[in-house]
């Protein structure tokens, strides 16, 4: 009866084929290990970020009057509204690791090179989508933390010369941060950055479709390090499969995200959920120490260290511009990391000093 | 294409300077964080600041102001009254938008220093059930016939008021006027109750920040706490003793619901455990059969 | 082989728990809220509140006051105050429910008029059904 149905099934979709054809023979590079999952581990935890959203999203109200009841509701009426709500602020916070991660990774190994250009750039995009994710998501619980982190974040556009102001101002739909700021929030957060995020991960997916998985040049050199004029496929033919190797490699770390998550939630409930995120928004009372989120910190310490505004702010728009355009920055086509010595120390020194200022921008 | 050693080098002192900021900048630099901070503070987009009470705090800090008078402002900030937003004026009257008030001429309206007698009405126009306690005790009565009693700022004090304990009785506030000997009685008939409401208070607290909805619970507690000390404005041990098998019943449906909350929270903490659990052993046994497959 | 086959069986064993463990949780968030409070209704005898005054009760473990107005009828607050939940008292001849605690003043619709309570009192629904008045 079950092998009937599934002939049935196979008959008139071809699964087996799609398999065969499209996942069996995509073989990845030989050296690809578990680094090489980190991006599906990206996908799989932004999965969940959607599913765990929608379901908040049935008795999320998003008004200043209720949003902060009603945040509230779901953690202590609605029954297992806690555990959605805590799956989703916890995976806010760790996609951001495992985003990090992947950046690191593929920094590391070179892997922006040519053909694979746009593939960086796309991701790049999407790594600030995920931000504005994680901005745009704090507000909705209005309360006292998220309320004056994002008063901060969004002062940050004020420094603009000229029209630094009225950006801030669109962005948070009025004066201050209010009403209509979470409003907007609130359609950007489950309308709008979801759409442009599937949007931007389908042709991250489509280029390394094409282009196929880079290999680790400290393990296995790539053949031709010429510049291609010609797209040409990497074949990788004695690599490893797509379909099972890779995919169980990825549900291994898949499994490990999800874990740290339920990890996390078991020994440090309260780790993003700080005494002042526990009261309710108050535009009046301003607390003690105002403090932007714990991935902003480094831009705001930026922002706060040079002390003119414009150049500031500059620092900061370079920075990202580098941050984007690195494939067309880095001319070198050597792609084996241990040959440049250089850019290995660029590499850590960023890191660093990313990790430096962050720290210090949580004092 | 440009030469990566040269655009290296560049970004290179790029950070160099970075880090020379970093390490040597942090204490040149202090200063202007303060600016920065405060700025951003006053920037009029940071919400209005409904506690400020121009008028009153700009006279009051200003070098008209005699000195006795300079600190107030200062005082009051670090009251419970500037915690909970209660302005100059909800006391003292007057109108503190008024812009026709100016230094030296106080709005009418405005009560500076009310007489000693003066006092209870003052602070009762808010606090009415503790007032009502208060007229009717051995206290109020000798403060409104012999007008030596003590008013509610001989132990309270007055702009730097903080939520009582129970230090707040003792030998050197007593015997100036009496000896110690039935306050000493009363602080004893107080000490328990007070003790589980502290107590509880500490456990609402750390239930709040661990993110459970404690609401409840703390509107009951206030209103028991609140209500036990309204009875100690009576100053009358027998009638404390008395009511406090009641209050001491109120108590205990609190912790029950308190018990309740800790039991949720070990509820959770248990299921998202079994769940880290299972998650980790899908990782783990996943872990083995890519191994496996490998071979 | 072996091996493989016992491999197999414990990620299909752990899924399976997972799976069960999630969709447990995700039917109850989905399942509507219940309502057990519908069912319990506090009956009185309208003679009980004579006319200007108003009497204090317990409705579902929340302190209530019932007031019976000449005008407005027979009306339902919960005493909690919205400011820090001392319980308000009613005041016959203002027609006001005043908390002890801050002196929040509440009118007979249950609104803020002076004092620092944020919210108005709660009300409950009230019916009168010839001799007796149902809350709830
Ligand atoms: S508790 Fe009622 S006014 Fe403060």
């Amino acid at each position: 009866m079950f092998e009937r149905t599934r002939q049935w099934i196979e008959v008139r979709l071809g699964i087996k084929e799609i398999i065969d054809s499209g996942l069996r023979e995509f073989y990845l590079p030989r050296g690809a290990g578990f680094s090489s999952t980190l991006g599906a581990v990206a996908l799989v935890a932004f999965l969940i970020q959607a599913i765990s959203g929608i379901f908040l999203l049935m008795y999320y109200i998003p008004d200043t009057a209720h949003a902060f009841m009603s945040v509230r509701i779901i953690m202590n009426k609605v029954p297992y509204g806690w555990l959605f709500r805590s799956i989703h602020m916890m995976g806010s916070n760790i996609i951001l690791a495992v985003l990090f991660l992947h950046l690191v990774v593929t920094f590391y190994r070179i892997s922006y090179k040519k053909p694979r250009e746009l593939t960086w750039i796309s991701g790049a995009i999407m790594f600030f989508l995920i931000i504005l994710f994680c901005i745009s998501g704090s507000l909705l619980s209005w309360n006292q933390l998220s309320y004056w982190s994002t008063t901060i974040v969004t002062y940050i556009p004020t420094l603009i010369p000229g029209i630094g102001g009225r950006i801030a101002e669109f962005i948070r739909g009025g004066q201050y941060v209010s009403g209509s700021t979470l409003n907007r929030f609130f359609a950007f957060h489950v309308a709008f950055l979801p759409f442009t995020l599937v949007c931007m991960a389908a042709f991250h997916l489509f280029f390394i479709g094409r282009t196929g998985f880079s290999t680790n040049p400290g393990s296995s050199p790539e053949g031709d390090s010429e510049p291609q004029s010609v797209y040409k496929r990497e074949i990788n033919a004695n690599g490893m499969p797509f379909y099972p190797d890779y995919l169980l490699k990825a549900l291994v770390l898949v499994m490990v995200y999800l874990a740290s998550i339920f990890f996390i939630m078991t020994f440090f409930p309260g780790l993003f959920q700080p005494e002042l995120a526990t009261v309710q928004a108050d535009p009046a009372m301003t607390p003690d120490v105002i403090r932007p989120p714990w991935y902003f910190l480094a831009p705001y310490q930026i922002v706060k260290l040079i002390p003119n505004k414009f150049l500031g702010i500059s620092a900061i728009l370079i920075l990202v511009f580098i941050f984007v355009f690195w494939p067309f920055i880095d001319g070198v086509n050597e792609r084996n990391i241990s040959k440049r010595p250089l850019l290995r120390v660029i590499f850590i020194l960023s890191i660093t000093v990313w990790l430096i200022l962050t720290v210090w921008g949580g004092y | 294409m440009v030469d990566i050693d040269r655009v290296g080098g560049v970004l290179m002192r790029i950070k160099l300077v970075l880090i020379l900021i970093l390490v040597f900048s942090s204490t040149a630099l202090a200063d202007y964080r303060e600016t920065f901070e405060k700025e951003f503070v006053n920037k009029p987009w940071v919400g209005s600041k409904v506690v400020e009470e121009g008028v009153c705090v700009d006279c009051h800090t200003s070098d008209v102001m005699k000195p006795d008078y300079l600190g107030i402002p200062q005082e009051w900030k670090m009251s419970i009254h500037y915690e909970n937003k209660v302005s100059c004026h909800d006391c003292h009257g007057g109108n503190p938008s008024d812009s026709a008030v100016s230094c030296g001429t106080p709005h009418s309206g405005f009560v500076g220093i009310p007489k000693y007698k003066e006092v209870p009405k003052m602070c009762g126009k808010c606090h009415i059930g503790i007032l009502k306690q208060f007229n009717d005790s051995k206290h109020g009565k000798a403060l409104m016939t012999s007008g030596r009693g003590p008013n509610c700022v001989t132990c309270h004090g007055s702009h730097k008021i903080q939520k009582a304990n129970m230090n707040i009785i003792n030998k050197v506030r007593c015997t100036r006027c009496h000896s110690y000997k039935r306050a000493k009685i009363m602080k004893q008939a107080l000490f328990m109750t007070e003790k589980r409401i502290s107590d509880i208070n500490h456990s609402i607290r750390q239930l709040r920040s661990s993110g459970a909805s404690t609401e409840k619970a703390k509107k009951m507690l206030f209103r028991t706490e609140a209500g036990f000390r309204t009875l100690f404005h009576s100053v009358d041990v027998s009638l404390v003793k008395g009511r406090t098998a009641g209050f001491s019943r109120k108590l205990d449906v609190i912790e029950g619901m308190i018990a309740d909350i800790y039991k949720e929270i070990r509820f959770r903490k248990n299921f998202s455990a079994f769940l880290f659990l299972l998650f980790a052993s899908l990782a783990i046994s996943a872990y083995f059969i890519q191994k496996n497959n490998k071979n | 082989m072996k091996r493989r086959k016992f491999l197999k069986t414990l990620l299909a064993f752990f899924s399976t728990a997972t799976l069960v463990t999630i969709a447990y949780p995700a039917v109850r968030f989905l399942s509507p809220l219940k309502k057990k409070i519908e069912s319990k209704k506090l009956v009185i005898n309208r003679n009980e509140i004579a006319a200007g005054t108003a009497k204090n009760m317990i409705y579902q473990n929340e302190p209530i006051v019932v007031v019976h107005d000449l005008t407005a009828g027979f009306l339902a607050f919960s005493r909690v105050c919205t400011h820090l939940g001392c319980l308000v008292n009613y005041n016959g001849e203002e027609k006001r429910f005043i908390c002890p605690c801050h002196a929040a003043n509440f009118n007979l619709e249950g609104n803020v008029i002076s004092g620092p309570a944020p919210k108005p009192l709660v009300r409950y629904p009230v019916l009168v059904k010839g001799e007796n008045i149902v809350i709830g």
